[in-house]
């Protein structure tokens, strides 16, 4: 495709989400334009624990995300190496209901192609010397961690380096085009107050929890509602591998160990404003409950930081009319939705699968241009996160 | 590596030249002593300059000398002495860890090696000045 | 200098602190231009008050920023990713110290107003926005892997079928030590304790990378031998990179390594494959 001739994509939102899409389009050769209000990452992505997930939190209740899971992490291993700590995880049993949870969890990882493997308490705790004395045992599984910033700013500097034109600090106060089709966006530079247009075939919006208040500017109705969870790291690394509790999912039953930090998560309530999230004391106390009973070691160390990260919740009008390309995310294109053409939304999804996401999701921006454009990212290797700063030249 | 030619970019003009070295807010020790040891050698500079001159003043003959024993043996003078005495002794010991951490020699112990040399530079000092007092 | 405030907070009569913070002019409407000149030549900007509530013990640097930007003034430019130290995006200057904004409690801080500028030794952004680039240039050069080998637990083993067990290197790219650095204050060109560091660790554990080259990048008049051992940047690092520490062993190594090439050439002369070394 042309260069010059090259349809273009303006997407909303610096999130792993749109810098995933915007990398997933630069490298069908379509010209794209992202725009962030403030830094990247800035949202929810770079707030989460750094679960680098097997699915196996999913293989129980939810198979379809598990297996989309599994297969993001083998993919992820791949193409972004080096991004992560791989010492696998576990799925720690402490009681007898872990034990009679096991006999669903088990069959549900290997009926989902999630390597599982069962270790008995003096195995687990030979591999973990923080776990808990007596536990019956623990189930292995391929989690890993992943630094929140710096593998999605590999997504980012990889597409800058094939073109694409990433702008942070720059804020959409608008949309342009008539009623009923945008065709463009109208931001604001916010370190110098200039304002400008950006010219667009399809807009996307890829905003997270902000997706509704976006939404709005662009004259469109996406009922998405932020569903924040506390998320508390401790000073000092107690564990190398993930720590789960083993049963259905709970608040505060996993540890993550980062760098020399261990964090504890999450819990889950609803709010208004993505931006006013607060960070509520008794969240936090059951953090350190229930994350000392994965590590008892955690008692004695020290709290390095307590916040909030929103998921994005994506109401009931989406669910009905949106169209559920997985469980775990929603793509709604708002000519269908609300006879707006031009504009899509993407909303949902995990961290670990923000490239399968950005593939199904530029799959449709593709269908909607009417091209034909296969994608490439399962197989194209990524620049190192340093790559983001390098001049223009030397890229 | 961090200047880019065209854009400038890198350098930041808000860089304070040589007074970035002596802002106080934020430092710790390993900052003052670097303060420090950069005011004691210009100052040890500026007395050897002022020593060159001093000894100069012989090609003046006795009369010229002898003025200046009779200033030199004034308390402001002394004083001074005491002053450069120390810095001597700080700029020394000072130079003396700089060498041994910055050659990787000795990497522990860092604030306590400058503890340790401001201690001996104070007290040699005391005690320098209790003689050169005493010599009067 | 202005203190903007929000009646309600006022009303509801919690416990409030008051920011100061460090402004950079916004270019008029469409033109930009003269905002851009004064940003870069740090012409001094305007410092915006906020009074922000201070009621919780946890409540940091970066909650109140946040929260001044959401309440009060949503054109206020502050960077911010992880909130937990991880990320090392949110790095300030709190009345004077280079902190990381996301877990500096303002209950921490001495009483009265927070002075709360951007980093040093940066080109500026926006506000409290640093411009990273030249810090990332010189990471990228020397290539220092994210993942490293050692300083995993004490007595844990690799699960079965894990080759070795592997975390993240601490260093977090905050541009802490940058900051506080007063050859960098000085000197544009010093290659920086954040970069000499990196430089270090590629050598102590070079994984894939190539110690040598990196020996290579740093062994210059701007580069190990520059440092003066101020150790503000030990002093700052929130995450125990031990910069300074890294420098020191840099310049060892380095000393040794020119020993090793110089004792090679006089070998290599000596085994008479040139000239004479001297008369016997």
């Amino acid at each position: 495709m042309d260069a010059r001739t090259a349809p273009q994509v303006v997407i909303v939102g610096g999130g792993g989400t749109g810098g995933a899409l915007a990398h997933d389009l630069a490298l069908r050769g379509i010209r794209v334009v992202l725009v962030e209000r403030h830094g990247l990452t800035s949202g929810t992505t770079g707030r989460h624990h750094g679960l680098f997930h097997s699915g196996a939190r999913y293989a129980v209740n939810d198979p379809v995300s598990a297996v989309e899971c599994i297969r993001e992490n083998r993919i992820l291993r791949r193409i972004a190496p080096g991004s992560f700590e791989l010492n696998d995880g576990l799925f720690v049993a402490l009681d007898d209901e872990d034990m009679a949870y096991r006999e669903r969890f088990l069959p549900a990882c290997e009926a989902a192609g999630i390597p599982v493997r069962w270790l008995t308490g003096p195995e687990a705790r030979r591999c973990e010397p923080g776990l808990p004395d007596g536990i019956p045992g623990a189930a292995q599984v391929p989690d890993g961690t992943m630094d929140a910033l710096r593998l999605p700013l590999r997504f980012f500097a990889t597409a800058l380096a094939n073109g694409a034109d990433i702008r942070p600090w720059t804020e959409v106060t608008g949309v342009t085009g008539s009623a009923g089709c945008v065709t463009g966006v109208r931001v604001v530079d916010r370190p110098t107050g200039r304002t400008s247009e950006i010219g667009a075939d399809i807009v996307v919006i890829a905003a997270g929890p902000w997706a509704g208040i976006v939404g709005r500017l662009a004259g469109v109705d996406v009922s998405v509602r932020p569903s924040p969870g506390v998320l508390v790291a401790m000073r000092g690394r107690a564990c190398n591998m993930v720590l789960n509790r083993l049963h259905a999912s709970g608040d505060g039953d996993i540890v993550v160990p980062q760098r020399g930090l261990s964090i504890i998560g999450t819990s889950s309530w609803l709010a208004d404003d993505p931006d006013d999230l607060g960070v509520p004391e008794d969240h936090v106390a059951r953090m350190l409950a229930e994350g000392t009973r994965l590590l008892p070691a955690l008692r004695d160390r020290e709290i390095r930081a307590a916040w909030s990260a929103a998921r994005p919740l994506i109401g009931d009008r989406g669910a009905s009319s949106g169209r559920a390309l997985s469980r775990t995310f929603k793509c709604f294109d708002h000519a269908v939705d609300d006879g707006v053409e031009g504009v899509v939304t993407i909303a949902g999804g995990k961290a670990t699968t923000l490239r399968g996401m950005a593939e199904t999701a530029a799959d449709v921006v593709v269908r909607k241009l009417g091209l034909e454009a296969p994608c490439r990212t399962a197989e194209t290797v990524l620049l190192p996160h340093t790559a983001f700063h390098r001049p223009a030249e030397a890229a | 590596m961090s200047t880019h030619p065209d854009t400038g970019r890198g350098a930041d003009p808000r860089r304070r030249g040589i007074a970035g070295w002596f802002d106080p807010r934020g430092r710790r020790l390993g900052g003052w002593a670097f303060a420090l040891n950069r005011l004691s050698g210009l100052g040890v500079l500026l007395y050897l300059y002022l020593h060159l001159v001093i000894l100069s003043t012989l090609a003046s003959g006795a009369g010229a000398w002898n003025d200046f024993v009779a200033l030199a043996s004034s308390p402001v003078v002394l004083a001074f002495d005491v002053v450069l005495l120390a810095g001597l002794l700080l700029h020394g010991l000072n130079g003396l860890r700089v060498t041994l951490m910055g050659f990787g020699l000795v990497t522990g112990h860092r604030n306590a090696m400058i503890v340790a040399l401001v201690l001996i530079a104070a007290l040699v000092a005391l005690g320098g000045a209790a003689r050169i007092f005493g010599m009067v | 200098m202005t203190t903007t405030v929000d009646p309600a907070v006022r009303a509801a009569g919690a416990a409030t602190r008051v920011l100061r913070v460090t402004r950079t002019p916004r270019g008029a409407g469409g033109d930009g231009g003269g905002g851009d000149l004064a940003r870069q030549h740090g012409r001094r900007g305007r410092s915006d008050g906020f009074e922000v509530p201070a009621g919780s013990a946890r409540t940091t640097v970066l909650d109140a920023l946040t929260w001044a930007r959401t309440h009060l003034d949503p054109t206020l430019d502050v960077r911010h990713a992880c909130y937990h130290a991880s990320c090392g995006t949110c790095g300030v200057r709190t009345d004077g110290r280079a902190v990381l904004a996301c877990v500096t409690r303002l209950a921490d801080l001495p009483e009265g107003d927070i002075t709360v500028e951007p980093l040093r030794n940066q080109a500026l952004i926006s506000d409290l926005v640093v411009d990273i680039e030249a810090l990332y240039e010189g990471f990228d050069a020397v290539g220092m892997p994210l993942v490293r080998e050692s300083r995993t637990v004490p007595g844990s083993r690799p699960a079965p079928g894990v080759e070795g067990l592997t975390r993240f290197e601490d260093c977090i790219e905050c541009g802490l030590c940058v900051s506080v650095c007063p050859i960098e204050a000085s000197d544009a060109a010093y290659e920086g304790p954040a970069v000499l560091a990196a430089a270090w660790r590629v050598v102590e554990e070079p994984r894939h990378a190539d110690p040598e080259r990196a020996f290579a990048l740093v062994d210059g008049d701007q580069g190990a031998w520059r440092c003066h051992l101020a150790t503000e940047c030990t002093e700052v690092c929130p995450s125990g990179a031990l910069p300074a520490e890294g420098i020191m062993h840099l310049r060892r190594g380095l000393l040794r390594h020119r020993f090793r090439v110089a004792f090679a050439r006089l070998r290599v002369g000596a085994n008479g494959a040139g000239e004479p070394g001297g008369t016997p």
